[in-house]
């Protein structure tokens, strides 16, 4: 009986304990799509020409990047949350490639005034 | 009781599922704004220079439409926005090659801009002499 008794706390314990992974482990799950984007987007904060030559376009990235996080934590809607990525994505592309249309720019400038 | 029961939760089913269904509204905002940006990319020359991007903008463009039809609104307002961030980018690689393509002439010496004296006189300087090769044939 007393056996009988310690067996069931001691199932009552790996139940509490199991549950309370789970719940631990469902609150911290990411979505490996948006995990991808977050790292692109903070590589291009740290990208010097990005940042002095496209910031504002930059800043649309990290706002739709805000939207995702928000639709993540609170409906965990993995298609919508895809699909913002794939935009924040295409708008870090988009910053790097005016940054760099702006260095051309100022390549042309550069030698008509040093002339 | 059990009959009750079961009307309740048939009511309760039924507006779960109306709920559910109660979809967004049809995203014709989003597809107009991805079809002008498709228009931008193209005046870039974006057909030239960023084929493969402003390809798969049409495409999507091409699909948002059908969801559209078919009142598949959340799958066209998707599309629709992954059309106008291509075309965008699309857009904005047409313009990069441009200006690095001018940059890199004049880094070789190949192309030198016009001066302002230069394109003052260029209207005088081009016509006539094919005036003198017209009076000369």
């Amino acid at each position: 009986m007393r056996l009988n008794n310690r067996l069931k706390f001691r199932d009552l314990l790996a139940l509490v304990f199991f549950l309370t992974s789970l719940v631990i482990g469902c609150a911290a799950v990411q979505n490996p799509t948006l995990e991808g984007a977050r790292e692109a987007y903070e590589k291009a904060l740290r990208d010097p020409l990005i940042a002095r030559n496209a910031g504002a376009a930059l800043g649309r990235a990290g706002q739709t990047l805000q939207t995702a996080d928000k639709i993540w934590a609170e409906e965990h809607d993995a298609a919508e949350v895809e699909h913002l990525a794939y935009i924040v994505q295409k708008r870090i592309e988009i910053a790097r490639t005016i940054a760099q249309r702006r260095v051309a720019s100022e390549e042309i400038e550069q030698p008509q005034s040093s002339r | 009781m059990t009959i009750r029961l079961r009307n309740c939760s048939l009511v309760l089913m039924t507006i779960f599922c109306v709920g559910c269904s109660a979809s967004e509204p049809a995203p014709t905002n989003r597809i107009t704004q991805a079809d002008l940006a498709i228009r931008a990319a193209v005046d870039a020359k974006a057909a030239d220079l960023a084929p493969v991007e402003l390809q798969s903008a049409r495409d999507k463009l091409a699909q948002a439409r059908k969801m559209m039809a078919a009142e598949k609104y959340t799958e066209a307002r998707r599309l629709a926005a992954s059309a106008q961030v291509d075309a965008e980018l699309a857009e904005a690689k047409a313009e990069t090659t441009v200006m690095r393509r001018a940059a890199d002439q004049i880094l070789r010496g190949a192309y030198k801009p016009p001066t302002e004296a230069e394109r003052e006189s260029r209207k005088p300087l081009t016509s006539e002499p094919a005036a003198k090769d017209r009076a000369t044939q």
